[in-house]
């Protein structure tokens, strides 16, 4: 009676275990594939849909920078943050050059040193970076082939180029980086190096250097949502590495399509403006 | 046209006519007089291969790179293909050229030696442009002609002496200023490199300059609503055979090609592309495009150059490197309004 009693107890326990480890075990969902091929198929047009390019950090809304010419359009949203714990572990002296980047965000680039060195590269239009891009607020197109992904950013036009078939070395350090993809089961994971360090990660000024290491990740959990995690590594600027995650929406209106944000001409005159005697228009 | 067609030769023509026989619209002319001249020979043996959902594959890293002219110099008057003497010559005279613009260069500009990677080669006829048959764009309209006048003489408002002022960003190309380049591509001075890639339902061309992307659409919707207008157009393909056609409007009027493109300097507004992509061997893409605006051009044009997948510049898609024009565009603007400033104030001081 007992050792009935201990089996139906350790079975029923057993079972328990292996439905947990069954509900961990992600994606619970299997992607359709890519024709030709058994990897998960990814094309589409996706998007975030957070507050994560003003900051990654947990932040309360707050006004626009520029409250008298445009009132509450261009106020900041309020946002549970992205970053695994919270806070981004930044080396004392990194937190203090964050603090001066949010400080001079919109500072005008009055000199090439200055336009070097401060400021949101956002307000210029320069590329956006890894992982910025991801969720800077536009969409993004996913253009995947067997051999190769090309990323396709409204912002800018940005691209990415990942190579899936082999690993070129990078030949130069570049503003979206270089960029090596391989799958772990369903999840695209793409090892990004050789980034510059003139991008941020968002506008409250948060930021890294030459030696910024990403690791992004992109699992399918439905056909409408793929999860993006990003490790982020720089031990120039942090502690340890940390995590963002977020997920990311597909665009499902009719007919959609990724349009032109070629946004230099919307910069020109923040960054020039100053150089020239005209009335501005 | 018979002339032009009959002189034509081996493979290259051979493909060409093979795309001019199923243009419609309009090539529509050259279409038929080609038809009516006689069928289009079997070109060659190239079978060209499909995606594994049944699309020909187009796929590859190319270069639209090409030393031949736009349009059909006026010494050639007559010629619309070289002999292969000729080609040889020209392209012994090239190199000789390029050569001595290297050892020549005393002002550190931007020479052959910096081209010399990026120039493609001759195409073996003396045009780019193979419709009209003297290999030149059509007359302009009365509208072409005043858009020019008027160009050219806010051109001359911006001239002192033989400096070109730079008094803003906006005197200076779209080009210059990393916002555009000149669409539908030609030969362009450098970063000429392309890359197809193809998904089921989609055709994308990656351009290396302005890290431009097209998706094109193959699954026949309409174009966009007519209010979005964009440097790069609007595009929507289909499949006629192997050809992939392309119809190509939405362009903006801020796009003017900049006189950067040799049959720039038009806002782009009204124009109509038509263009097809054709695999004639394993490294060769055949490109036929049409041009078509009827308050520029008193008729539409067609011009045909190959993108080659053979050159050692363009080998694979890590050739195409991050072209981030912008980023590093400061020093250039701030040089140049500074430099106006200068010449201003020294005529203002001649007064």
């Amino acid at each position: 009676m007992i050792g009935a009693a201990t089996r139906t107890i350790t079975l029923t326990f057993l079972l328990l275990l292996a439905m947990q480890a069954q509900a961990q075990q992600r994606p619970a969902y299997r992607a359709p594939r890519l024709p030709g091929t058994q990897t998960p198929d990814l094309n589409g047009i996706w998007q975030a849909v957070n507050s994560a390019n003003w900051d990654l950090e947990p932040h309360a809304a707050g006004p626009s920078p520029f409250p008298a010419l445009t009132g509450a359009i261009g106020a900041e949203p309020a946002g549970q943050g992205v970053v695994e714990g919270g806070k981004i572990p930044y080396q004392p002296w990194a937190a203090a050059r964050k603090k001066e980047n949010l400080e001079k965000r919109l500072t005008r680039p009055t000199t090439h040193d200055l336009n070097d060195t401060t400021g949101d590269p956002e307000a210029k239009c320069y590329l956006p970076g890894v992982p910025r891009a991801t969720y800077i607020g536009l969409p993004f197109q996913i253009i995947q082939t067997a051999r190769q992904i090309l990323l396709s950013y409204e912002f800018a036009s940005a691209t990415r180029m990942v190579f899936m078939d082999r690993k070129p070395k990078p030949p130069a350090d570049s503003w979206m980086g270089w960029s090596i993809g391989s799958w772990e089961g369903d999840t695209l994971v793409i090892d990004v190096t050789a980034l510059n360090d003139k991008t941020w990660f968002d506008r409250a000024g948060n930021f890294h250097s030459d030696a910024l290491h990403v690791v992004e990740r992109y699992t399918p959990l439905s056909p409408y949502h793929l999860m993006y995690e990003a490790t982020i590594e720089d031990s120039k600027v942090f502690t340890r590495p940390w995590k963002i995650s977020m997920p990311l929406y597909r665009r499902m209106e009719p007919n959609i399509q990724s349009l032109e944000f070629k946004c230099v001409e919307f910069s020109e005159e923040f960054i020039y403006g100053h150089l020239v005697d005209k009335p501005t228009k | 046209m018979h002339r032009f067609l009959a002189r034509m030769s081996a493979l290259p023509a051979a493909a060409a006519l093979m795309l001019l026989a199923q243009m419609p619209a309009a090539g529509q002319q050259a279409a038929t007089r080609a038809t009516q001249k006689k069928a289009a020979p079997a070109s060659s043996r190239f079978v060209v291969p499909h995606t594994a959902w049944g699309d020909p594959d187009l796929q590859g890293v190319y270069t639209f790179a090409t030393l031949t002219p736009f349009q059909r110099p006026a010494a050639l008057a007559g010629k619309d293909v070289l002999t292969e003497e000729e080609q040889k010559a020209l392209e012994e005279q090239l190199k000789q050229k390029q050569e001595e613009n290297i050892a020549t260069n005393e002002h550190f500009s931007y020479n052959a030696l910096w081209f010399a990677s990026d120039q493609g080669r001759p195409t073996g006829r003396t045009s780019i442009i193979i419709d009209p048959e003297d290999g030149r764009l059509p007359p302009l309209t009365e509208r072409g002609q005043k858009l020019r006048v008027e160009a050219q003489a806010r051109a001359a408002t911006k001239r002192i002496g033989k400096d070109q002022l730079v008094d803003t960003w906006e005197d200076i190309s779209t080009y210059n200023r990393c916002l555009s380049r000149a669409m539908p591509r030609v030969t362009q001075e450098y970063n000429q490199g392309a890359q197809i890639l193809q998904t089921p339902g989609y055709v994308t061309i990656f351009y290396e300059s302005m890290h431009d992307v097209r998706v094109i659409p193959l699954d026949g919707r309409p174009h966009l609503d007519s209010a979005i207008r964009q440097w790069n157009g609007d595009a929507r393909g289909h499949w006629e055979g192997d050809i992939l056609v392309v119809d190509w409007t939405n362009f903006s009027d801020k796009q003017k090609s900049d006189g950067s493109a040799p049959f720039g300097g038009f806002p782009q507004g009204n124009l109509h592309v038509t263009e097809r992509f054709r695999k004639s061997n394993a490294n060769t893409l055949d490109y036929l495009v049409t041009v078509e605006d009827p308050t520029i051009w008193t008729r539409p044009f067609t011009f045909t150059l190959p993108w080659r997948a053979d050159d050692p510049t363009y080998r694979g898609p890590d050739d195409l490197f991050e072209y981030a024009c912008h980023e590093g565009n400061y020093r250039m603007l701030e040089n140049a309004i500074t430099a106006a400033k200068a010449v201003r104030a020294a005529q203002a001081g001649k007064k």
